[in-house]
């Protein structure tokens, strides 16, 4: 019977990820691993938040020039278009990501 | 992202065609206007003109408003004797703008102003099409 050793070794690798001296959980989703290339998830989603925080904040400038009377409302309109547009794909990537986290938290061990 | 150039593109399409409706309202507006002193000239019609431009950032052609021209045709004249702007024979030169041709171009700037707005609309449907395959 196979099936104690790969309940073992399968507890053992879970004791691994857990385990904060290599890292734990965080390092596995937020860093990149070992001699992988590419960006790791973590860094790809620190961009995206980046970058829809400087759209955001692109927007904000555009609507406040507005008020004062200085911004054109057609650069106001795109910027905040683009700034939906930027929050949109975020959430999209948030709620796939979340979806997958569930999948894997259902499934039968 | 070539979806935020198209957009940008749009939107300076948009400001070229606002620019325009600018000058043909000043054309409209100042169609009664003659000159301040006797004999002089009057308000003469300005047309807008468009220039493509190299937009750096965007790596794109975007529209500009370019130079203002000046209508070179003749002043209409009438015979006004009593009219204060009006030359020793008595006639006053009028503004050389015509309202059914400044209503043309009115209506041409709405609908290319309409044009890039489409544009916008049509690239803001593709970006959360494309998003509907992210949520499945």
């Amino acid at each position: 019977m196979a099936t104690p050793v790969i309940a073992a070794n399968a507890y053992a690798q879970l004791a691994r990820i857990g385990d904060p001296a290599s890292g734990g959980l965080a390092k596995t989703i937020g860093d990149a691993p070992d001699g992988a290339t590419g960006p790791s998830f973590g860094d790809v989603l620190k961009n995206a938040l980046v970058s829809v925080e400087e759209a955001g904040r692109k927007s904000d400038a555009q609507s406040q020039g507005l008020a004062a009377g200085k911004a054109s409302l057609i650069d106001v309109a795109t910027a905040i278009s683009e700034t939906e547009t930027a929050v949109q794909a975020l959430v999209a990537v948030r709620d796939r990501v979340i979806t997958a986290y569930q999948q894997i938290l259902q499934m039968p061990i | 992202m070539d979806f935020s150039k198209s957009m940008a593109i749009a939107a300076s399409g948009l400001h070229a065609q606002v620019g325009r409706m600018r000058v043909i309202s000043e054309n409209i507006a100042n169609s009664d206007s003659t000159a301040q002193t006797p004999g002089g000239d009057p308000y003469r019609r300005r047309i807008p003109t468009f220039v493509a431009q190299l937009d750096r950032s965007l790596d794109a052609q975007v529209v500009a408003l370019g130079p203002i021209r000046t209508d070179p045709t003749e002043f209409p004249v009438k015979h006004e004797p009593g009219h204060p702007a009006a030359d020793a024979a008595g006639n006053v030169k009028l503004s050389n703008v015509n309202a059914l041709v400044e209503m043309t171009d009115l209506r041409d700037a709405q609908r290319s102003y309409e044009a890039n707005l489409n544009v916008i609309g049509a690239t803001r449907r593709m970006i959360a099409r494309t998003l509907d395959i992210l949520r499945g």
